[in-house]
């Protein structure tokens, strides 16, 4: 639980402290946010602007200024999320300015490792911002349509549209041409401070698997949220559920990795017209922690959730949360098209089966599944699979169970394979068979052992040993 | 497929057929009743679907998989969904594997030879001519000359073989086992039958046959004979779910009902073609109680004997890239001093990552650290596998569980298992697959057992007392229902049984004609 902190607001590039007033006004007195204009943004234009150290001073100089009296944190938007990330490197390294630090929230980030950005894309940015009003309108209009999911309010959008006129072009320059390109992986290292990242499902360059591969692995205290629909203007897009998102990570901070990672070349690969929208987006998504509805009670969930730790063990760091995507699988009544003629319906199966292994659990330890060590609850699996747990009231027949123990175990290997963390681990390269153009599907051309196309090499070398 | 402009058939209008299903037993009729110019209208309880809208993925495919639940019980319970069962427009062919043997003359006189299984009521040779037609017209890629069958030639040269099919070559050579490029309904050129169908591109070798082809290069019905169908006058109607008729005194139908848009429609129709495959159209004949005087509805059900062997190895195989079956023997349609009856055939197999860690799960029966240690070994493994005969028994069958669906039907109960032949032709054949694998230098091998297919449950025979349709298609019993589907066969042959569903589907639109009073 953090008390009453304050939230200090960093902008995205082009932005400026007024872009956080819906967040603020949501997220009410008690905890009050402090938004920054950034050196050569908001009404602080007359900058030209800098490295990302010097909008890191220019932030911890506001920071003392406002000399808070309880703990803080720092919330950024893209640009605004690696100058958070600069300070909080400087706050654990004991920076007596910046001592209270007590969480980040990363909203879109652009990660320590230079930004992910089309060449292309960059160029005509920087060169846009010097050309004449007309133009400059017109891009900027553009841009702010560009980066968000659906369109925003029209006043939010008609000031998004003059923060990036007011801007000050040195400075939105200087954060395309060099700051956002700045390596700060070996500065910031792995950062203990408790971290919310959230991420838009309709985001480019900086979407939940560039923030999966290159934030997360600089956390070691995060939860990863993506939000489905939003694009990269998260304060504008999504106020409300971020002051939720923000709520809950103040009255529960992460502990430990929550969500999990990619291995880079996988988020690029993802990430490029290798991989069809379609596709993006499903496996995007599926990143996403389902929020219901559910429909196996606590006690149920925890069996099951402990169940999945010894049948489809994750080393981390992070998890993917099965238990909570078999629950809303559940919940929703849909399946794979069959199901053994003697098990019930699959969540009564479910239900009755995790109630059956708690059973046993409790009859021979008198502890609850979820609460036994590794090797007890993998004897208890091993009698399952067996047919040899014994039979309780109203649960699951000892011969059954082993037919549930194949449901769940298959189960259990689809939900992690949808997923892309599940893909990477095993070296699949097959997403990326082609992109959007149905009459350009460049497919595989080479086909036979021992051969590899180039762009598979790093997804290959980041699975390990395989293929 | 496109069905913008398409004919429209009035409801009160009495159309010549409706066909129900538009998978390799429904279409090619119906592009042919069309063309006949006959009125046909076909129902397809799934949704039409845009090939290029397919998404590379496992799990996004079940879109196009019947994943309405079937109860599976008997000894061998087997899959359904992904496994074998379609929906859309398109049917089956949507994900099957493309993989089109064709069926040995021997297979059709089982019972002849061998005093097991059951005689079909037609020779082989009289399907030649329509296998030669659909081969012509939905394009096959192979080997010609091909080594067990001197006279089929294929239009298109080979596919690329992939890893698992090099493995196989090289064992097989090793053993003196013949194997060679797979039969395949993929199009190894750009290739077009002709003006009424659009052209279908070269195979990209994306692996994904079982999820959709995006480019169309697999031959399935909705960049075949469906677009022919419609180019004829036929008229598809999409997410329509029929689950009524009609009938009148006499006991002819007169009129089909469909679920479509959450009410009910009534589509008057001369005759009824049941194409919805071998679990749907006995569900519905048992549902409405048609054609069910000699008790045949539902009884001897068939599949495959599917095991697979899969083995680890030192290359770097990448299973997923190619076509997935690329490499075929028939060299054991009847083994040597073999104690069964019938035979199998066997093929490579690279297979997509969800689908075999689902089997891994499943027939291994690996959890813990030892399955996703094997699981992250996927670029090494690669599989083996057959499609051998299952013989027609009494205790397979499908009947209607007291549990219901959405729209108030009750739900299918297959009963499976295998009986003395197959074990002994699954050992047989196992112990062959074993072999091969450690020929082609694998580790780590296992066998999964695995049943395909959905066959039977409506045979063809002469006899009314032990058949449900005659040796066209018609029924014995409804003067003008017919059934075109894997359902119709009675045994099931040691083959994949689509490329023949076809054969036979054409087979049945002629004699369909044919009966027609001359006008």
């Amino acid at each position: 639980m953090i008390d009453h902190p304050v939230l200090f607001c960093l902008h995205v590039l082009g932005g400026s402290a007024r872009m956080w007033r819906p967040l603020a006004e949501r997220l009410g007195p008690h905890r009050r946010c402090v938004a920054i204009d950034l050196p050569g943004f908001g009404d602080e234009a007359a900058s030209p602007g800098g490295p990302v150290a010097a909008m890191a001073d220019h932030v911890a100089a506001h920071v003392q200024a406002e000399a808070p009296p309880g703990p803080w944190l720092l919330v950024g938007n893209s640009m605004g999320a690696k100058i958070a990330l600069a300070l909080a490197r400087r706050s654990e390294d004991g920076d007596p300015a910046l001592s209270g630090l007590a969480g980040l929230v990363l909203l879109a980030g652009s990660p320590p490792a230079p930004e992910p950005m089309a060449e292309e894309r960059r160029q005509a940015m920087i060169a846009w911002v010097d050309a004449d009003p007309e133009t400059r309108r017109r891009e900027a209009e553009a841009f702010v349509s560009a980066n968000v999911g659906a369109p925003l309010p029209p006043e939010d959008h008609a000031r998004m549209v003059e923060d990036v006129l007011r801007a000050n072009p040195q400075a939105w320059k200087a954060w395309l041409a060099s700051g956002a390109d700045e390596d700060w992986r070996g500065r910031i290292g792995t950062l203990g401070t408790p971290a919310l990242v959230v991420s838009g499902a309709q985001d480019g360059d900086l979407g939940p698997e560039a923030q999966a591969a290159l934030t997360l692995p600089h956390l070691a205290r995060h939860r990863h949220v993506v939000a489905p629909g939003a694009g990269h203007l998260l304060p504008l897009e999504r106020p409300e559920e971020l002051a939720a998102l923000i709520h809950a990570f103040l009255d529960n901070p992460p502990e430990t990795t929550e969500s999990p990672t990619l291995p880079p070349a996988f988020a690029a690969l993802m990430g490029s017209d290798r991989v069809n929208t379609r596709l993006r987006t499903t496996l995007r998504e599926r990143m996403r922690e389902p929020d219901g509805p559910f429909c196996l009670r606590p006690g149920e969930r925890a069996t099951l959730a402990a169940c999945l730790d010894r049948v489809l063990p994750q080393p981390g760091p992070g998890r993917i949360d099965l238990a909570r995507r078999i629950d809303a699988r559940l919940a929703t009544g849909t399946g794979d098209g069959w199901r053994f003629a003697a098990l019930p319906p699959d969540a009564e199966a479910y239900s009755r089966a995790l109630r059956t292994l708690d059973a046993a659990a409790r009859a021979a330890q008198g502890r609850p599944f979820s609460d036994l060590d590794g090797p007890d609850q993998d004897a208890l699996l091993d009698h399952a699979a067996a047919g040899r747990l014994p039979a309780v009231p109203d649960g699951i027949a000892p011969e059954l169970m082993t037919c549930w123990f194949e449901e769940l175990r298959a189960e259990a290997v689809r939900t992690w394979l949808a997923h892309p963390a599940g893909l990477a681990a095993i070296g699949f390269t097959g997403i990326g068979a082609g992109g959007d153009d149905a009459d350009a599907l460049p497919g595989y051309r080479l086909t036979g052992l021992n051969a590899r196309e180039s762009w598979e090499g790093p997804i290959l070398a980041a699975a390990g040993d395989a293929r | 497929m496109n069905l913008l402009g398409q004919n429209r058939y009035g409801l009160d209008e009495v159309v010549d057929a409706v066909v129900v299903g538009t998978g390799a037993g429904g279409a090619p009729l119906l592009a042919e009743l069309a063309a006949a110019g006959l009125s046909v209208v076909a129902l397809e309880a799934g949704p039409n679907v845009d090939p290029a809208g397919y998404g590379f993925d496992e799990t996004l495919a079940d879109e196009i998989y019947w994943t309405e639940e079937r109860l599976s019980g008997g000894s061998t319970p087997e899959a359904f969904g992904g496994n074998n069962s379609g929906t859309g427009v398109g049917g089956s062919t949507l994900h099957w594997g493309a993989f089109v043997p064709r069926a040995d003359p021997r297979d059709f006189r089982l019972h002849s030879e061998s005093g097991e299984g059951c005689d079909w009521p037609i020779a082989q040779a009289e399907l030649v001519p329509f296998y030669d037609r659909v081969e012509a017209f939905i394009g096959t890629s192979g080997p010609t000359p091909y080594p067990w069958d001197g006279a089929r030639r294929f239009p298109l040269p080979p596919v690329l073989r992939n890893g698992p099919a090099e493995l196989m070559a090289a064992a097989c050579k090793t053993l003196g086992i013949t194997a060679t490029d797979a039969p395949a309904a993929v199009v190894s050129r750009d290739f077009t039958p002709g003006a009424d169908v659009p052209e279908r591109r070269a195979c990209i070798h994306c692996g994904f046959c079982h999820q959709g082809c995006r480019t169309r290069a697999k031959a399935s019905m909705d960049v075949t004979y469906l677009p022919l169908a419609v180019a004829r006058g036929a008229e598809i109607r999409a997410e329509a779910r029929m689950h009524g008729v009609e009938r009148d005194k006499a006991g002819r139908i007169t009129a089909v009902i469909y679920r479509k848009g959450g009410r009910d429609h009534r589509q008057r129709c001369a005759n009824l073609i049941l194409c919805a495959g071998a679990v749907e159209t006995p569900r519905l004949l048992l549902h409405l109680d048609l054609a069910t005087g000699s008790g045949e509805v539902g009884r001897n059900y068939i599949g495959h004997v599917a095991t697979q062997v899969w083995g680890t190895f030192p290359d770097e195989v990448g299973m997923n890239r190619g076509y997935p079956s690329s490499l075929i023997s028939e060299d054991y349609t009847r083994p040597k001093g073999a104690d069964f009856a019938g035979g199998y055939l066997i093929q490579s197999l690279g297979v997509e990552p969800l689908t075999w860690a689902n089997s891994v799960a499943r027939g291994r029966g690996l959890w813990g650290t030892a399955l996703t240690d094997y699981l992250r070994g996927y670029n090494r493994v690669a599989g083996i596998g057959i499609n051998g005969e299952t013989l027609p028994c009494d205790a397979n069958v499908l009947t209607l569980s007291d549990e219901t669906d959405a729209l108030g039907m009750r739900k299918a109960h297959i009963s499976f298992g295998y009986g003395s032949n197959e074990h002994r032709l699954n050992a047989h054949a196992t112990a062959v697959m074993r072999e091969i694998w450690e020929a082609a230098g694998a580790s780590d091998i296992w066998v999964l057992d695995r049943v395909a297919h959905t066959l039977g449950t409506c045979r063809m025979g002469r006899s009314p007392d032990a058949s449900v349709v005659d040796p066209v298609g018609r029924s014995h019993e409804v003067e003008n229902l017919w059934i075109c589907d894997g359902s119709v066969f009675p045994s099931s042959l040691a083959a994949n049984p689509a490329l023949t569903i076809m054969a036979l589907s054409l087979r049945t639109a002629g004699a369909f004609l044919g009966s027609r009073p001359s006008r």
